[in-house]
């Protein structure tokens, strides 16, 4: 292995990971807070993605890049409202919340995916790149795009650290993911804190497909693959830690990208699964997780 | 039972008796779901993907290697276990969400190994021309579906009674108990790995011949299969049904089979009835979380409450 190819491993590794971990990371968000998964969460990206297409491009209103970001942030917090207060809140006193969720949040993906396919149709789309051109990174050219997703992701998971860490909501919702019913004791608005929480989640899921839209074809199943690695992520980085999801997230984007280089695109998907299972068997709570019962 | 006998005699309709077909197939899927999910209480998401492996399997032995369609089916139903073994390695020992997160991760990798392996599955286009199922003298093909029908109302009898059987016996006791009581059941003795084990693999025993059917029967194997939208289509008839009873499962495939065909014929809408099933599935959720059946039976309880009071009556009291 020269040092060429290992560059671009590591190149193509990174821009992998950085968009599995901004998904993983919103997946991990209400995972935490809300106890329960989210398995729209991919077809959000989807919807951002389109939603954007459909204000900036040419074919579309036109209106440029910046309005198309400006609603598909306004559309996803109305979505993330919506998926939360019609088919999540009214099974938060259910014993199998767990399990109801998992189905009433792929039905939402259902409707969505459906939906999504009745209004634009099911031929391909790209959004305009938000920077044109090509760099050269490491002595491997990939587009500015591609370095804008590099550069971006880690900033918005900052941001979405600091906001957790250091303002009041980000910390009652850190607070109502340890313990939501202490949380409520000292007076903090719970279920309002859910819905930030649900609506956080889906923008970011909607600027991940911003961000991927230009990089890759729009179809109506856009946000499935990047949905299975992110549960695959979660998984890996061990429930309920952001840290351990982030991590996962960029090391599943190296060992794609390295695997897709030894063994080729079609071997990957199989080999990730057998490496999951193989984890699991060995450390059930996940690479950096902590056990949880 | 008659009636379902009887139908073909009566409806000479092509296309309603291919609806009549596929609603026994999604029959046999949902109602063998309905033991892990139900009975077994595992958060098995892969149920689908062993309908789909069988689909596969059977259409590549029998057009590749030229397995016999009978043989091949009942090697789709192998095909099908041997893939449950592998599921319920990691599931057996996880917990709640991480049995649905595997399960999901395993039926996305399934439909992109199909996918990958385009020279032998045919991609995204699917695998055409499947052989047909044969008897000495008799064309499956010029019958307009009449041997077919009674292939695939055989199959639903058959896994009926043994999936009855199943849930009915001594293991099928112990994974009920390992659903109610996890500590108390395993306090017991019953070991939990094992049962959950064998649980998976002879459930996905039958939605593997189910796929076989499927293939030999349509002569198409697509991936469109694997798609989150036919996992949804048949959860809802588990969902709607009802979950922990066997016949629920398989009269809500027939009403959802035909209403979401029924859907398809109106112009422009065959993607927009997987928006109905949706939204019926939610519906359901939020108003008979335990499935329709659940709504009947309260009502045929008090019937025999009724009834019962009248016999404990002394007479001409």
């Amino acid at each position: 292995m020269t040092a060429d190819t290992l560059s671009a491993i590591l190149v193509s590794g990174i821009v992998l990971g950085s968009g599995y971990a901004l998904m993983a990371s919103g997946l991990s968000l209400v995972w935490t807070t809300l106890g329960i998964f989210n398995f729209a969460h991919g077809v959000l990206m989807t919807l951002g993605a389109y939603v954007a297409w459909t204000v900036s491009d040419s074919a579309g209103l036109n209106l440029g890049l910046a309005a198309g970001i400006a609603v598909t942030v306004a559309a996803l917090i109305g979505v993330g409202i919506l998926i939360e207060r019609v088919i999540v809140r009214p099974f938060y006193s259910n014993r199998d919340i767990l399990l109801i969720t998992v189905m009433t949040t792929l039905a939402a993906m259902i409707f969505l995916q459906k939906g999504i396919q009745l209004l634009w149709g099911a031929r391909l789309k790209q959004l305009q790149p938000l920077v044109a051109g090509n760099v050269r990174i490491l002595n491997t050219t990939i587009s500015a795009q591609e370095t804008l997703v590099i550069v971006v992701a880690p900033l918005l998971l900052g941001a979405l650290w600091l906001f957790l860490s250091r303002t009041r909501i980000g910390r009652g919702i850190r607070a109502v993911g340890q313990n939501p019913d202490a949380a409520r004791l000292i007076g903090i608005n719970v279920s309002q804190l859910f819905i930030v929480t649900f609506a956080l989640s889906a923008v970011l899921a909607g600027l991940t497909g911003v961000l991927l839209g230009s990089v890759r074809l729009l179809t109506p199943e856009f946000g499935s693959d990047p949905l299975v690695k992110a549960l695959i992520i979660v998984i890996f980085g061990g429930l309920g830690s952001l840290a351990g999801t982030i991590a996962a997230a960029y090391l599943m984007g190296l060992v794609e990208a390295a695997l897709t280089f030894f063994i080729g695109i079609y071997w990957t998907p199989s080999m990730i699964f057998l490496m999951l299972i193989i984890v699991l068997l060995v450390r059930p709570q996940g690479l950096l997780g902590k056990v949880v019962r | 039972m008659i009636a379902a006998l009887l139908v073909p005699m009566v409806v000479h309709d092509t296309y309603i008796r291919h609806l009549f077909i596929i609603a026994f197939i999604y029959g046999v899927v949902a109602a063998s779901w309905d033991v892990t999910l139900g009975y077994g209480g595992i958060f098995n998401f892969a149920h689908v993907s062993f309908f789909g492996i069988g689909v596969y399997a059977t259409g590549l032995t029998a057009k590749l290697l030229g397995l016999d369609p009978w043989l091949a089916m009942l090697f789709g139903g192998v095909a099908a276990s041997a893939a449950a073994v592998i599921v319920a390695v990691p599931v057996v020992r996880l917990q709640g969400v991480y049995v649905v997160l595997v399960t999901f991760a395993f039926s996305q990798l399934v439909l992109q190994l199909v996918i990958s392996q385009s020279q032998v599955t045919g991609g995204t286009q699917g695998m055409v021309r499947v052989p047909t199922l044969w008897l000495p003298g008799y064309n499956f093909l010029r019958d307009y579906k009449f041997g077919y029908y009674y292939v695939a109302l055989g199959l639903l009898v058959i896994t009926t009674i043994c999936l009855r059987w199943l849930v009915r016996s001594n293991f099928g006791l112990s994974i009920k108990a390992l659903r109610d009581s996890e500590d108390y059941a395993v306090s017991r003795g019953i070991p939990i790995a094992w049962q959950r084990l064998k649980a998976l693999v002879a459930s996905a025993f039958f939605p593997g011949v189910a796929g076989g059917l499927y293939a030999v029967y349509l002569r198409v194997a697509s991936p469109e299969i694997f798609d989150f939208s036919t996992s949804s289509l048949i959860l809802s008839m588990v969902l709607v049904g009802g979950i922990s009873s066997i016949y629920g499962p398989i009269v809500a495939a027939f009403l959802l089979t035909f209403l979401s065909e029924g859907l398809a014929n109106i112009n422009n809408f065959a993607e927009g009835r997987f928006m109905v099933v949706a939204a019926a599935m939610v519906i359901v959720l939020l108003f008979f979380p335990k499935g329709l059946a659940s709504a009947l039976p309260t009502h045929f309880a008090k019937k025999a409450a009724q009834r019962a009071s009248t016999l404990a009556k002394p007479k001409g009291a």
